[in-house]
């Protein structure tokens, strides 16, 4: 009953959307017609055929960063996301533990001793890739847009990046959000977000542990207040 | 050698990451990667708080790298917005666009013809289309509160890029201590730009979706896919 009260609901905003959709192309026929091209010249634009997809972009970052090689990557770009999971949520894991043996070695330790651990939402390795390997990106209609915004500590544990209810996320992705910034303090920055942030653990003056939780660059494009958003080319 | 030089070698060195990484989706696999169809980033957003329009902004190809296409839309590639009401992460309407003779041309949101890899052009569902743009923000903006441009614009992302490549070679004297400090990394992708299709829709256009994300907050499914005539 839901699914048809959905589909019903679909209908009705289709047919809402063409019938608009026809009255505003009423008036650019106008428009054209008083300009003398393509419509009064008889040549409509062509867009028969079948288009077969080449590429696909859900979130940011993940096929680049969670696909191992090239076939992967490839393969990635020609699926649906439907099948995702299925496919590739193994191959992110084993994708994600490779990276910190990676640092496990720089820092000279055993990289079977150096392991993901649970992230700021508290996910672990097999959930939190289950969870990106479906690669959309979620938008959400009635809230404020973030990829990921800590709030504002409202239960005083202290850890503001953790879930406490005041947090929004995963409610689509402004131009300005700090993606790299956030992938990284989910995939390296443990439970606090900070597991490798640069520490100084024995008060030297330098890093003991590397800084993996931010780039350190922030946003340099022109971004405009009203549509098209994004500034003018350099 | 300049700096791209050296870090294009010194990415030839790697042993557990093999390929090139580039983000957001930039030239992100072997067959896409600096061709007319290749993706090169995704935003979806409110446009101002309490708004009831969402924007996505697609950004096709960059010349963040001096080697990669860029600067030209391809009559043969139909751009795809998906959008997933129900969460079953198949597309319930799609929003189009493909490029003819120097306009790019909007259909939908509606169902499309068929999910999955292939797909036609909503030929019957007519969004607007509008003159592609130079260097100057040309936009349309429709009766039905539409708004619709393509065209070149700086490339927004930001990431240290070389300094990342190094973070993940596996030698053990490539940067040992991760990134560098804010006064130290550098946005690569400063000074690069992208041709972007962007499109403003009301909600309502959208329909109701009754899908949610991790915390359980109602959201729609989205993702954009380039295809190429067959």
């Amino acid at each position: 009953m839901i699914r048809y009260t959905i589909k019903y609901v679909l209908l009705v905003f289709v047919l809402v959307g063409f019938a608009t959709a026809c009255s505003n192309d009423d008036e650019a026929m106008m428009d054209d017609d008083m300009m003398m091209d393509d419509d009064m010249m008889g040549m409509d634009p062509d867009f028969s055929g079948t288009f077969a997809q080449v590429d696909f972009m859900g979130r940011p970052g993940i096929n680049t960063v969670l696909s191992a090689d090239g076939s992967i990557k490839d393969a990635h770009n020609m699926a649906i996301p439907s099948e995702m999971t299925a496919t590739f949520q193994a191959d992110f894991e084993a994708r994600l533990e490779q990276y910190h043996d990676v640092y496990a070695m720089k820092l000279g330790l055993d990289p079977a001793d150096v392991d993901y651990e649970n992230n700021i939402l508290g996910l672990d390795a097999t959930t939190l890739t289950t969870v990106l390997s479906a690669d959309v990106l979620e938008v959400a209609p009635d809230l404020p847009t973030t990829y990921f915004d800590p709030g504002t500590d409202a239960d005083n544990d202290g850890r503001i990046l953790v879930p406490d209810g005041d947090e929004v996320a995963l409610t689509g992705r402004k131009l300005s959000d700090d993606i790299i910034d956030i992938s990284l303090i989910l995939l390296f920055g443990g439970m606090e977000g900070d597991r490798f942030s640069g520490q100084d653990l024995d008060n030297d003056g330098m890093a003991d542990l590397p800084r993996l939780t931010s780039d350190g660059v922030g946003l340099t494009a022109d971004i405009l207040m009203t549509f098209p958003y994004v500034g003018d080319p350099e | 050698m300049n700096k791209l030089t050296k870090s294009m070698v010194r990415l030839g060195t790697l042993v557990f990451v093999g390929t090139l990484f580039m983000a957001a989706d930039h030239i992100d696999a072997p067959s896409s990667m600096g061709t007319t169809a290749d993706i090169a980033d995704f935003f979806a957003f409110e446009p101002l708080a309490g708004s009831d329009n969402t924007v996505f902004v697609v950004d096709l190809q960059s010349d963040v790298l001096p080697d990669l296409a860029y600067g030209t839309f391809d009559e043969d590639v139909l751009t795809e917005i998906n959008i997933d009401l129900d969460d079953d992460l198949v597309e319930d309407l799609v929003i189009q666009a493909i490029p003819r003779d120097g306009r790019m041309y909007f259909f939908g949101p509606a169902a499309p013809s068929q999910t999955g890899l292939n797909g036609q052009v909503l030929m019957d569902f007519p969004l607007g289309d509008v003159e592609i743009s130079g260097t100057t923000a040309i936009v349309e903006n429709t009766d039905n509160g539409v708004s619709l441009f393509a065209g070149p614009r700086q490339d927004p992302f930001f990431f240290d890029f070389f300094q990342f490549n190094a973070v993940i070679d596996p030698d053990v004297n490539s940067a040992p201590q991760g990134f560098l400090p804010p006064d130290e990394a550098q946005d690569t992708f400063d000074g690069a730009n992208t041709i972007s299709i962007v499109v403003e829709v009301p909600n309502s256009l959208l329909g109701t979706p009754t899908a949610t994300n991790a915390l359980g907050l109602t959201v729609y499914n989205t993702w954009v896919t380039t295809n190429r005539k067959q």
